[in-house]
């Protein structure tokens, strides 16, 4: 797992951003990394306190993992291997790329200003968004959330399975 | 009776040779309606503006009753309509400080007016600007809006908006005159700023190409016009397959220990035919089978096909209830419990 570390002035990019992946390459991907960490843990964890966290972190990783051509994906595993290391420090910068101020975009000052607040909470949702302009973070948002809707159905799935 | 000072005045105006008054006959003769009364009141900003006070104070206040002050300078210049309206009384009162002859201060208002004409236009044209916003559509707004930004800056923006916030009426009476003078300044403005006004809007309009794919892709997002709305369902979305995502992984959490030792296999073969809409082809469990011989494949493979049901209520529901039944008659195939 390589750790990229994300320079403020760098621009955030994915690689082929507006290619959606196959749902099917992701999911197969996708269980392909979440089940053997899910074995593993099972195994490694001999008393059965497989730690509702723990899961949490394999899932987040398998999700990293199998769509790392976005940059969300960039960030999660960034975000993901910090928390492994807590002592090391992160590179992930607070002061992102801010929204800047559209002017005159639309009538009312007030209208303007709840927008770029959600546009802020949505960047807040996105992994790494913080980072990224508003045109990237949209792009990267659809992709996230195909990705999210693909995660939840292997889930699924997997629960269902098991019961 | 305002509407019927205000045709007396109209007739004493026109009566004088006057470039206000010429203005006037060139907006009468475009045929729109309440041409009339527009007309009348167009001339008010600048005969206000002749008063020396504050443009907007005066507009706010003083607006509805320009139709007696405008009376007061032709032959019907009296104090009868005062009582009325207290507000009035002020007004006619800072008209009638200057005292003079009618056809004197038309002269002098002609005067100043024409002096205060650049100072007028510009905060008509700011006023215009926030009519057009009112009453056109988007587009040309934002192409209107986005050479006034880039013109002015934007604290000039925001300090028309204020003020133009309270002077609705008016700026919808003078839009006459704004019009004539906005057309030239237009293109003289357009000229200049073309390329801060053509990067603006092409970055504008791929900020919406990719708000429209993002509204494709949220469920829902139709229904809801404006930015402000989708960016509140994106957000909701995000925030509830998020939550999802946790949930299950919670759930899993809980069941892990019971995790098959073949379900790699199984759910690559789920996925597959989920999004093939085939059914699976059941050859290949044979770790399944050493499980539970008596279990059919093909039903598990139907089965599989059930278990991808994106209607979450039911299906994350139905495993948890049927968790027991199925543990206690792992060979009966019947009571898996699985939707179909």
């Amino acid at each position: 797992m390589e750790r990229q570390i994300i320079n403020k002035k760098k621009r955030v990019f994915s690689v082929e951003p507006n290619k959606i992946p196959p749902s099917e390459v992701f999911t197969r991907k996708y269980t392909s990394h979440l089940v053997p960490a899910l074995k593993k843990l099972n195994m490694n964890k001999n008393s059965s306190q497989v730690n509702q966290l723990t899961v949490k972190h394999e899932v987040d990783m398998a999700l990293a993992l199998s769509a790392q051509e976005f940059a969300w994906s960039r960030f999660l595993l960034q975000k993901l291997s910090s928390s492994n290391n807590p002592t090391t420090a992160t590179s992930s910068s607070s002061n992102g790329i801010r929204i800047q101020e559209r002017s005159g975009k639309e009538g009312g000052g007030d209208e303007d200003g709840e927008i770029e607040e959600k546009l802020r909470e949505l960047q807040k949702l996105l992994p790494g968004g913080e980072e990224m302009n508003v045109e990237e973070m949209l792009s990267e948002i659809g992709t996230y959330i195909k990705c999210l809707e693909l995660q939840t159905i292997a889930l699924k799935s997997m629960v269902q399975d098991t019961t | 009776m305002l509407e019927s000072l205000v045709s007396l005045e109209c007739m004493s105006l026109s009566s004088m040779d006057v470039s206000v008054l010429e203005r006037l006959k060139w907006l009468q003769q475009q045929p729109q309606q309440q041409q009339q009364v527009r007309s009348s009141t167009n001339a008010s900003p600048e005969l206000l503006q002749f008063h020396g006070t504050n443009n907007d104070e005066l507009l706010q206040s003083t607006f509805s009753h320009f139709q007696m002050l405008g009376s007061g300078f032709g032959p019907n210049y009296n104090m009868g309509f005062g009582p009325s309206h207290e507000t009035m009384d002020g007004c006619i009162s800072r008209t009638s400080s200057c005292q003079m002859d009618p056809a004197d201060t038309m002269g002098i208002i002609l005067k100043n007016s024409e002096e205060n004409i650049a100072i007028s236009l510009k905060n008509k044209r700011k006023s215009e600007v926030k009519t057009r916003e009112e009453e056109k559509t988007e587009k040309k707004i934002k192409v209107e809006a986005e050479t006034e930004s880039n013109m002015k800056g934007k604290s000039n923006m925001s300090n028309t908006e204020a003020s133009s916030d309270t002077s609705k009426q008016t700026s919808k009476g003078a839009s006459e005159i704004q019009k004539l003078d906005y057309i030239h300044v237009r293109a003289r403005r357009g000229q200049a700023t073309d390329r801060h006004s053509l990067a603006e809007r092409a970055r504008r309009e791929k900020i919406s190409k990719k708000m429209k794919y993002l509204q494709d892709l949220v469920p829902g997002c139709n229904k809801v016009t404006g930015r402000a709305g989708m960016l509140d369902e994106i957000i909701n979305y995000v925030q509830s397959l998020q939550r999802q995502v946790e949930f299950l992984s919670m759930k899993l959490a809980v069941l892990n220990p019971e995790l098959e030792l073949a379900m790699e296999d199984l759910s690559v073969k789920q996925f597959q035919a989920y999004f093939t809409n085939l059914p699976v082809v059941a050859a290949s469990k044979p770790s399944i089978m050493i499980d539970a011989p008596l279990f059919p494949l093909d039903q598990q493979g139907s089965l599989d096909l059930s278990v991808i049901n994106p209607n979450q209520a039911t299906s994350i529901e139905a495993p948890s209830a049927s968790w027991e039944t199925q543990s206690q008659s792992l060979y009966n195939t019947s009571s898996l419990g699985f939707q179909y």
